[in-house]
């Protein structure tokens, strides 16, 4: 989020947001039963449900000012 | 700390994607209506490897220019083609070649010729300042090593009010760092 006001970005929402876990994990083909069963076994039994978020973010461009300096 | 150079972060998404292959529709069912899936190829669904809706957020207009960063097999794409509509139009943007070719299928099944799929990095946009009025990604910021850059690039050919909409994973808590040290999960 703080780099899309570093930017110049504005407006900048969250406009959804939700738990990602280990069965989100499980749908993608991307990742292999033995990479599932490494981060069973690595994460917190705690934390298996909820590995990191999902989130949708909403930002607008500005009106009517110079554009905001370009990073490398 | 990046945990693995540019190079190759970029050869390790490419050939993760490259390959990759889906029979099922367990992570599209997760984030679009069952509306949303019937109107699309099985080609884009069975491939949808987002982590989120950003066309939904997007609110797009008839008319409306887009560009969908790291398109993949063109879910998002197609979608924002029919939101859109003939007066409006689509460009793809990803680097892998299995995904545009892909994608350029599925919106040919797909009967839409607003769209328009190209090979290229999300860091460099072949495209003109201020000449999209949306920009979406899903899943795809987090696989760059160089954010602030991509984001640097959608705001350039962005239009003055033009509008972000973008879904990724975000952390409350640090991963491990056997975790961080894995392809796998860097593709993912």
């Amino acid at each position: 989020m703080k780099k899309l006001f570093n930017v110049g970005f504005e407006e900048v929402t969250v406009a959804e947001r939700r738990p990602f876990g280990l069965d989100e994990l499980t749908r993608y083909p991307l990742f292999a039963p033995d990479f599932i069963d490494f981060m069973r076994k690595v994460m917190p039994p705690e934390r298996h449900h909820e590995l990191v978020f999902s989130i949708v973010v909403t930002a607008r461009k500005r009106v009517g000012e110079a554009p905001a300096p370009q990073p490398h | 700390m990046a945990h693995f150079r540019d190079e190759d972060a970029r050869a390790i998404i490419r050939e993760a994607y490259g390959q990759v292959r889906s029979d099922g529709t367990a992570v599209a069912s997760t984030f679009y209506s069952p509306e949303e899936l019937s109107a699309l190829p099985k080609g884009a669904v069975e491939l949808a490897l987002g982590v989120g809706q950003p066309v939904r957020c997007a609110e797009l207009r008839p008319g409306e220019v887009v560009l969908d960063l790291g398109c993949g097999a063109g879910i998002d794409t197609l979608l924002a083609a029919r939101a859109v509509g003939p007066a409006g139009h689509v460009v793809g943007l990803d680097m892998t070649p299995e995904m545009v070719e892909r994608a350029r299928r599925n919106a040919a099944t797909a009967g839409l010729d607003n769209v328009k799929v190209r090979q290229a990095m999300i860091e460099e946009i072949p495209l003109p300042d201020a000449s999209v009025d949306v920009v979406i990604s899903n899943g795809v910021l987090n696989l760059s090593t160089r954010k602030s850059r991509v984001l640097a690039e959608a705001l350039r050919v962005l239009r003055q009010g033009g509008r972000l909409s973008i879904a990724d994973l975000v952390l409350d808590q640090a991963l491990p760092e056997d975790v961080l040290k894995s392809p796998a999960a860097l593709a993912g």
